[in-house]
């Protein structure tokens, strides 16, 4: 066994058969359990990465204006962007490095799902390695496969919908739309890609995976509201209650019309309206953080510190 | 535009590398993908086994001849690049065939084998065509166990957990069986009664003539190896990681041994002492009597393979290549030979040679005295 078996992989699947076990012999309440616990574990770097996402995205319109300014100046623009990063207390690598660090885990719980699984007989010839002399676990094995209506074993195609639909759903509130139409065209095809691929993918793995993939979903749709509120799908929200209140549409309409015509203009929202939204308004900013005015707002800063 | 275009190109090929390095690279694992590790066996000069390709293959021991069946075909059902595990490819098995899992059976100029596609088919030994298929329509559920043909019948179980007896000459049901879950052991007849282990831990005693339960034994774990019938002895490996010995007209129990992992593996018995290779890397020589344990021979890797007698040995096979001689007089272990490959599924000997079913299209040969190691023989058609 390589180091990454022994003391990754070889854990995470006794660990899930135990569960299984302490779960009605259920291996899909298991799958559950253990993502939200994986989540639960790695929340601090989830969270640390998603308000990472968002104060860089909270930046773009200041980037946009400089990419306007210096535009012939790579250099300039460089430093300024830099200084920008620097006054605002964040760096690009603060998106990616938790990431990267949860990848691995991911990667690891991924492989544990699918080496319990033993969706073949080699697959199940060859779980018998990774146990540990636990008389529950020898027991246990071969895990029943049958969750609600699905075969754990066999791909599933309204799961696999549902994979892509709840990572829609957490990608569009990561990613409210850009401003600059290039960024907003990167942004849709995001919110697209991803989600089609792993249908497709889920429409081909074991449904176990795909279960795995869903509850992963779920749980980073619940811990982006924590962080952002609704942010993308708050206009959605916005356009389907405004049945009733045609004023609350009109100020998403403005804001948004005036976001594609001026980049980098100030955006100002009334407090009285600004009330009217849920946690959702993490779209539409509080009028205190919003209020951009280019120049004055680094000016200010410099004069706090 | 232009450049905006270059843009999402760039960005659209660094997802799609994304996805693939995680879940096809670094996610892909391994035991996804039925491939089969059938056995070989021997009638007249002939050496059948049912290859990775899905095929049954004949091979002249003499000359070396080989002759193919027609591929057997899976179930229609959609996937695209997943690991679905219905046929064989993907996931670096390099195979696209149905697997095979059981070793062929001959009898009475027939050749019987059973595919992970849920059929079970039955060829003319000599010219290998079709005889009978069963079902004719539809598929049961993967057949992950060997047959056994005896009485004019041929048994198996299948993973739907049914027990199957079917007239040997046309593939008429004769009798089913129900279990509690998947049926993955291959049975054995004693006379009038098959033995047969099921995946709810159970060991199964059935009337050949009916399909009536004569009686049942309850292991705490569950029941993938073929029992081994000696005498009035049934033994049977469990995945509770015992060895049993149960009386074979009652059912009642002997004895028992513990093991580190499963017992997977058919035993044998020489003598008064039973060979049990385990999923620990062991083989334990256990007094026949008692089940006392006379010595313990450690094989580096998982012994998941029957072993073969041959001449006053044992010959067994470690999962990652390793080919042993256990002589039985002296209770001596010595390596035969390394053939390098992985060995999952039973090994087969005929005339001082062992054969060994390789994951690798090859059917490889070693000497079962001097440990000689013969030129592979590759199953694969195009070669």
């Amino acid at each position: 066994m390589n180091p990454w078996e022994l003391i990754i992989q070889q854990p995470v699947i006794n660990i899930l058969i135990v569960m299984s076990h302490y779960l009605a012999d259920n291996f899909g309440l298991a799958i559950i359990a253990l993502t939200i616990i994986v989540n639960v574990i790695i929340l601090p770097l989830t969270l640390k990465q998603m308000r990472a996402s968002k104060a860089m995205q909270e930046l773009q319109p200041k980037i946009a204006e400089l990419q306007k300014k210096y535009a012939k100046d790579k250099q300039k623009l460089a430093q300024e962007q830099m200084l920008l990063y620097k006054e605002s207390g964040m760096s690009p690598a603060g998106c990616v490095l938790p990431m990267l660090v949860q990848m691995p885990v991911w990667i690891a719980v991924y492989q544990s799902v699918m080496l319990s699984l033993a969706v073949a007989p080699e697959g199940l010839l060859n779980l018998s390695r990774y146990l540990y002399p636990w008389p529950v676990v020898y027991s246990m094995l071969p895990l029943a496969n049958d969750f609600l209506w699905l075969n754990l074993a066999k791909p599933d195609v309204f799961l696999a919908i549902l994979v892509g639909a709840t990572m829609w759903l957490q990608q569009k509130m990561a990613t409210p739309m850009s401003a600059d139409p290039r960024q907003a065209a990167q942004s849709r095809m995001m919110l697209w890609m991803m989600p089609l691929m792993f249908t497709l993918l889920a429409m081909s793995f074991p449904s176990g995976l795909a279960l795995f993939w869903v509850t992963s979903s779920i749980a980073r749709i619940v811990m982006q509201y924590y962080v952002s509120g609704w942010g993308g799908l708050a206009p959605m929200f916005a356009r389907e209650s405004s049945a009733g209140d045609r004023k609350y549409t009109r100020l998403i309409s403005q804001s948004e019309d005036r976001s594609q015509d001026d980049v980098g203009a100030d955006i100002v929202v009334s407090g009285e309206e600004t009330a009217k939204g849920d946690r959702g308004s993490g779209y539409l900013p509080k009028p205190s953080s919003t209020r951009y005015q280019p120049g004055r707002d680094r000016a200010r800063r410099r004069r706090k510190k | 535009m232009g450049q905006s275009k270059r843009r999402i190109a760039k960005l659209l090929i660094l997802l799609v590398v994304l996805v693939i390095i995680s879940l096809t690279g670094l996610g892909c694992v391994s035991g996804l993908q039925p491939i089969g590790w059938s056995g070989g066996t021997v009638s007249g000069d002939t050496f059948f086994v049912g290859s990775k390709e899905g095929r049954l293959v004949a091979i002249n021991v003499i000359d070396e001849g080989r002759q193919w069946s027609e591929a057997i075909k899976a179930p229609a059902q959609g996937g695209g690049f997943g690991c679905l595990p219905t046929a064989g490819a993907g996931c670096g098995t390099g195979s696209a065939g149905v697997a095979i899992y059981g070793t062929p059976v001959v009898a009475d100029g027939l050749v019987y084998i059973g595919g992970y596609n849920g059929k079970v088919y039955a060829y003319n030994s000599v010219s290998l065509e079709v005889r009978w298929v069963y079902p004719r329509e539809d598929y049961l559920e993967p057949i992950v166990g060997g047959l056994v043909a005896a009485g004019g019948k041929v048994c198996f179980g299948s993973s739907d957990g049914m027990v199957y007896a079917l007239d040997a000459a046309n593939g008429e049901k004769q009798w089913e069986f129900a279990t509690g879950d998947k049926v993955w052991s291959t049975p054995s007849v004693d006379g009038s009664v098959l033995f047969v282990g099921s995946f709810d831990g159970k060991l199964y005693a059935l009337n050949m003539a009916d399909g009536s339960l004569k009686w049942e034994f309850t292991t705490e774990g569950s029941v993938a190896a073929a029992p081994l019938v000696d005498g009035d002895t049934v033994y049977i490996g469990s995945f509770d990681r015992h060895l049993y010995a149960l009386d074979a007209a009652t059912g009642a129990m002997k004895w028992k041994f513990m093991g580190e992992n499963w017992f997977w593996a058919r035993p044998a018995v020489y003598g008064n002492t039973v060979y049990a290779g385990c999923l620990d890397g062991k083989v334990y020589a256990l007094n026949a009597a008692n089940g006392g344990k006379l010595a313990e021979f450690d094989l580096g890797s998982p012994v998941s393979s029957s072993p073969v007698l041959s001449d006053g040995a044992i010959i067994f096979a470690a999962r990652e290549g390793g080919i042993y001689r256990l002589n039985v007089s002296s209770n001596e272990l010595g390596l035969l030979a390394d053939i390098g490959e992985e060995v999952y599924g039973p090994i087969s000997g005929h005339n001082g040679i062992v054969y060994i079913h390789t994951q690798d299209l090859s059917l490889n040969r070693v000497n079962a005295n001097t440990g000689a190691v013969l030129m592979p023989i590759s199953l694969a058609i195009k070669d």
